[in-house]
């Protein structure tokens, strides 16, 4: 074997590692699905939901607008996208397209199993990306946040913040890059208008299913159709949308000791909810 | 799908004696609580392993939460004749297959649903692309093996143990696999 050989073996397995490599929101996965696995251990009288319940939705609902709204864009040149269309495109774009030194706030409402499920987020849009979300049905939410280098998790059974230090620097979803990357893939269909609720909304329909609808009159993202594995689709109201100033008290939403003065920190445990 | 509790309470478990998992696979069927003491060591080795097989982040996701879930039901299934690693990745590799036979070509989706990040993106350039192309185009078993060495990062002795095969046999075989990837894989150096 040649040393180019050698060189390219390890090149092989840089890139195979790189598959794997761990990633902006791991911190928040883990501490869900450990959540997860702590209610099977400790189960409630009501029903529990499962993982992939506006969770994923709420921390990501900004992403996914940005790349719908980026996917159509690249469809300018393959489908034959209108100068309308692209106006819109344009507008949509802007409206998602996270300021710096911001907080964006993201709330998603939907119904599975019957139940109302609420995903909201906080998330800085500058370092240290600081992060605080909610996620479950009403009155059984997990809540998760991380300040840049510590995750925590609170659980209000026992008033207690569990912290953990963060296996990952956060980063935030920067639309460019998505922006970037969609614009060489380009498949998404601008399909017009869809009504929802008696309004009108502009319907981009996404490679793979993912349908995002967007207000008329200001381009923000409204409404999102998420197919589920099991063939049926999520339809994720987004009830909120909006770039909060960084005052001190928009600040506190990215912290869960703020929200909870009198919750005991716990430091003793990696991180989760208590499992008695 | 409600724990069956009075299954985690089965004792008498037939731990390998170099499983470095005895005491925690122990504990966790005392106190099913514990078991989060095993998620928390191999939460990032399993996410690893699905993320080289599979390529759509929403669904990595919700085959790693799958894996835990399984692996924590079927704890008093576990008899310990083999390592507690190399049952946790047996159920990782049949939940790959499975979420493959139900969704084939899943893994080459694009289907940005809710999930991926920017470093997702970047991850999947063309290059990437290539290689996951590559990587399917292996054996199911081959494949296996990639994820449990470049995905979870597990190191070759702990790989055979779970293969019954000798660390330098688990060698060798990576060898040829890589041999047979670089040997299609652009390079940027060449």
């Amino acid at each position: 074997m040649t040393t180019n050989d050698d060189s390219n073996l390890q090149v092989v397995e840089r890139d195979l590692r790189a598959l794997a490599e761990p990633r902006s929101g791991d911190d928040l996965i883990r501490l869900a699905v450990r959540e997860q696995l702590a209610a099977k251990l400790c189960p409630r009288p009501r029903r529990r939901l499962s993982l992939r319940i506006v969770f994923r939705s709420a921390t990501v609902a900004a992403a996914a607008a940005a790349l719908a709204v980026v996917a159509l864009v690249a469809t300018n040149g393959t489908g034959g996208t209108s100068s309308a269309d692209a106006a819109i495109i344009h507008h949509v774009l802007r409206e998602v397209s996270p300021p710096a030194h911001k907080i964006l706030h993201v709330e998603v409402v939907g119904m599975q199993n019957g139940m109302t499920v609420v995903g909201e987020t906080w998330e800085q849009t500058s370092p240290p990306y600081a992060f605080r979300g909610l996620k479950g049905a009403v009155g059984q939410q997990g809540e998760f946040a991380v300040n840049g280098t510590t995750s925590f998790s609170y659980d209000p059974r026992t008033n207690t913040i569990y912290a953990s230090p963060s296996s990952s620097p956060p980063t935030f979803a920067d639309p460019l890059l998505q922006v970037r990357q969609e614009l060489a893939r380009g498949q998404a269909q601008d399909v017009g208008t869809a009504m929802i609720g008696g309004t009108p909304l502009y319907k981009i329909n996404l490679p793979h299913g993912l349908v995002g609808y967007f207000d008329e009159s200001n381009y923000l993202p409204r409404y999102l159709d998420d197919p589920q594995s099991d063939g049926t689709v999520l339809r994720l109201r987004v009830a909120a949308y909006e770039y909060l100033p960084m005052t001190r008290a928009n600040r506190a939403l990215l912290s869960i000791a703020a929200q909870h003065p009198g919750a005991r920190l716990d430091t003793s445990r990696s991180a989760g909810v208590a499992t008695k | 799908m409600v724990m069956d509790v009075t299954a985690l309470a089965h004792p008498t478990p037939r731990m390998s004696p170099v499983d470095p998992d005895a005491e925690l696979v122990a504990a966790a069927r005392a106190r099913p609580g514990e078991f989060l003491a095993l998620y928390d060591r191999y939460f990032t080795r399993v996410l690893g392993y699905v993320r080289v097989r599979i390529r759509n982040p929403t669904i990595c996701e919700d085959l790693t939460s799958q894996v835990f879930v399984t692996a924590l039901e079927q704890l008093a299934r576990f008899r310990g004749e083999g390592s507690f690693a190399g049952w946790l990745f047996q159920i990782a590799r049949n939940a790959v297959r499975d979420s493959l036979r139900v969704r084939p070509g899943e893994e080459l989706a694009e289907r940005p649903a809710l999930g991926p990040t920017p470093e997702e993106l970047l991850l999947e350039g063309e290059q990437t692309e290539e290689l996951r192309r590559l990587i399917r185009q292996l054996r199911p078993e081959q494949q296996h093996l990639l994820a449990l060495r470049y995905g979870a990062e597990l190191p070759y002795e702990e790989i055979g143990a779970m293969l019954g095969a000798a660390p330098a046999t688990v060698r060798v075989r990576m060898h040829r696999i890589l041999e047979e990837l670089r040997r299609r894989y652009p390079h940027d150096n060449e």
